[in-house]
């Protein structure tokens, strides 16, 4: 077996075992060594020459001395004894014959016997060998699999082990585990519980809870971090399978664990963006509203300031008419009033806001947006097209914000027209009921449009095409079209240009409704 | 014509219009107020003399668009605009269009008043300059083709001899046109008639 073992280690596939011809050569003559000695007595001319050498025997030994005992008499010369010989030898010949035809049936029975033995033995060779061959093929086998199972378990980076119930202990754990924890496997051998210590604090208790529930149900999947001793923080996915035994019990547990800290700091980082995405959003919120509120309060504030010093400059001229000063005093506190309503309003706007969701319509909002945008449209030098649909059904939608994201995707639809372009510069707004629960809008403008490559990018935060661009436009108003049920996305015109599409809830309410019926 | 300048106020907030306005009658000037832009070209004020005082941000036809307008009918007067918080991009672009100067909201009465009479001035300049090349261009109409040719040598710093070869003319006939030629511009010296010159070729 050590010479095929190395056949083997050198060829992965296992070869055929060269044990038959050896059986053949030397265990055949085996089988007739016992009969050998009866064999040779059966052969007819050894037969016939112990015939002769008795004949012999007698005629020069037994017969003279048995005359001279019998007769007392000298032999009788050898020349008259030929008689005596042939008789003998007649005689012996006889015998033999007699003799073999006696012995026939046993020497045949005999060789019949010796065959059937013979087929016999063949034929437990045969089923010897061909069980050996089984054997050798399931014990390659067997090593082949456990070779890729090695192979398996001590080169991926995921740890595998295996648990025994019974045992109350890990009966398997790959060398993975030391590049993963950090820590010896020894240890998880000599102390079972060495990798729970090694959890952070924070998840220790969730861990063992989901370990005692696990050799009950056999099933694991935790998520949890753990500190190595060098202090680095590792986010762990620990998932265990149960292994039944014929009856049915649950007997191992068969487990993968998993480094997955890439994957959960991408996630973060994921996370992260989207609320940095969000507290943009509510910043330019922020910066929308603080700009509207500074040119709001620009007005009474700078006619407050006139107001007042052309009170002083009447006072100064030492004329004046104090009903004059009193109407234009009057004025000033009208003025400063109105400043307090603006502020007021404003509060009310931003106090109201993260739970602003409302019945909306969303023709009359777009109508607003291009109030307050019109001047940008007018300096862009864009022909404004409305296709709104008559008797839309209100959304359900934040109004600051879905202002907002319309205000974004005008602006975004104007500068891509910009005025050195040629063709017409054309913006068309269209509302129209998409299905029973939504309503579709449609910002489209005859810019230059975008490519296929760009068009996977368009939202991404901080992507921009423009220059001097931040990138958020289209990415803030993705998320406040998003965060209120609806969706946000860019189709190329046929022509020229690029639409940007977005859904909206239609506000149900049962109550408005029926008011409106 | 009213030939009194006078400040005409555009905004379309009353209360910035009412304010801003008593802001510059109480300091003796003469003021027209007016809603809109628009209201204001009807009136047709904007031929006559003084200075604008102008809401940059305004609904309908915008501060903007009025000076643009303003320019397009060659109308040259003096343009302050009042912007808002945040509305510098458009007050670059006005400054770039020509304007005066901008103020932003809310301003010192002390800026605004400066800034007025500093654009009224300019205006008077301006009108006087008008004034003036208007009546230069009529003296030159009197000129005959020879004389123009003569003046023109003049102007270019020839001597009269050099004048005289070019022209194929005698130096005392050059001297005559020479002579008339000063006559029709009223022009007392060398000096005075190069500056009625300058003063025609700015305009163009």
């Amino acid at each position: 077996m050590s010479g095929s073992k190395n056949v083997m280690t050198q060829n992965s596939a296992p070869s055929p075992p060269a044990a038959t011809p050896r059986l053949d050569a030397v265990d055949r003559p085996a089988v007739f060594r016992p009969g050998r000695l009866r064999y040779w007595l059966v052969y007819p001319a050894t037969i016939s020459l112990l015939y002769v050498l008795g004949g012999l025997l007698w005629l020069l030994v037994a017969n003279p001395l048995l005359s001279a005992w019998l007769h007392d008499a000298p032999p009788s010369p050898l020349s008259r004894q030929w008689p005596n010989v042939l008789a003998i030898i007649a005689s012996g010949g006889l015998l033999h014959w007699l003799l073999k035809i006696h012995d026939k049936p046993a020497y045949r029975d005999l060789e019949a016997r010796v065959r059937e033995r013979t087929d016999e033995l063949l034929a437990s060779n045969r089923t010897l060998e061909q069980q050996i061959a089984a054997r050798i093929q399931v014990e390659y086998a067997l090593r082949d699999s456990e070779e890729r199972f090695r192979q398996l378990a001590e080169h991926i980076r995921e740890v595998f082990w295996v648990y025994g119930i019974g045992e109350e202990r890990l009966l398997y754990v790959s060398p993975a585990y030391e590049e993963v924890w950090e820590r010896p496997i020894q240890g998880l051998y000599d102390r079972p519980l060495d990798w729970i210590e090694a959890v952070h604090p924070d998840d220790r208790p969730r861990v063992q809870v989901a370990r005692l529930a696990m050799l009950g149900r056999g099933y694991l999947d935790e998520e949890y971090r753990i500190v190595r001793p060098d202090g680095a923080i590792r986010w762990i996915w620990d998932r265990g399978f149960p292994i039944h035994d014929e009856a049915g019990y649950v007997y191992r547990i068969a487990g993968l664990t998993e480094d997955i800290t890439a994957r959960r700091l991408a996630e973060d980082r994921l996370r992260r963006q989207q609320v940095e995405l969000a507290r943009m959003s509510r910043l330019s919120l922020a910066v929308e509203l603080a700009s509207n509120l500074a040119h709001e309060l620009n007005q009474p504030l700078a006619a407050i300031v006139a107001y007042t010093q052309a009170c002083l400059t009447l006072l100064r001229q030492d004329h004046a008419d104090p009903r004059e000063l009193t109407g234009t005093l009057d004025e000033i506190v009208n003025q400063g009033l109105r400043a307090g309503g603006i502020i007021r309003h404003l509060r009310e706007l931003v106090r109201k806001h993260p739970a602003a969701q409302a019945a909306l319509d969303l023709n009359s909002l777009i109508e607003a947006v291009i109030h307050y945008a019109q001047l940008e449209l007018r300096q862009a030098g864009v022909t404004l097209k409305l296709e709104l649909a008559e008797a839309l059904p209100p959304v359900l939608a934040d109004d600051i914000q879905t202002q907002l994201a319309v205000l974004y995707l005008i602006r975004n639809a104007i500068e891509a027209m910009p005025e050195t372009g040629d063709g017409p510069r054309e913006l068309t707004l269209r509302t129209a009921p998409l299905d029973a629960d939504r309503i579709l809008a449609t910002v489209r403008d005859t810019g230059s449009g975008f490519g296929a490559e760009t068009v996977e990018r368009l939202f991404e935060p901080f992507f921009s095409t423009k220059p001097g661009g931040m990138g958020l436009g289209l990415a803030v108003s993705r998320s406040i079209i998003e965060s209120q049920g609806g969706q946000l996305w860019a189709t190329a015109n046929p022509d020229r240009g690029a639409s940007f599409h977005f859904t909206l809830p239609i506000h149900n309410n049962p109550q408005c409704s029926a008011a409106r019926s | 014509m009213n030939d009194t300048p006078a400040v005409f106020l555009i905004d379309d907030d009353q209360a910035v219009r009412d304010a801003v306005g008593l802001l510059l009658q109480t300091s003796g000037l003469a003021v027209e107020t007016f809603a809109s832009a628009a209201g204001f070209l009807e009136s047709g004020a904007a031929q006559q003399p003084g200075c604008l005082v102008l809401d940059v941000r305004m609904p309908g036809m915008s501060g903007l668009d009025l000076q643009k307008k303003l320019r397009e009918q060659g109308c040259r007067i003096p343009i302050i605009f009042m912007t808002g918080h945040g509305d510098v991009p458009m007050a670059i672009r006005a400054m770039k269009a020509g304007a005066f100067d901008f103020i932003e909201k809310p301003f010192q009465g002390q800026t605004l008043l400066a800034r007025v009479h500093e654009a009224l001035a300019l205006d008077a300049r301006e009108r006087r300059r008008q004034g003036r090349r208007e009546e230069v261009a009529a003296r030159m109409a009197l000129l005959s083709p020879r004389e123009r040719e003569v003046l023109e040598r003049v102007a270019a710093g020839q001597y009269n001899k050099v004048i005289a070869a070019e022209l194929g003319i005698s130096l005392s006939t050059v001297e005559i046109h020479r002579k008339r030629v000063m006559e029709k511009l009223r022009a007392e010296s060398l000096s005075d008639l190069i500056r009625m010159l300058a003063l025609l070729n700015d305009e163009g």
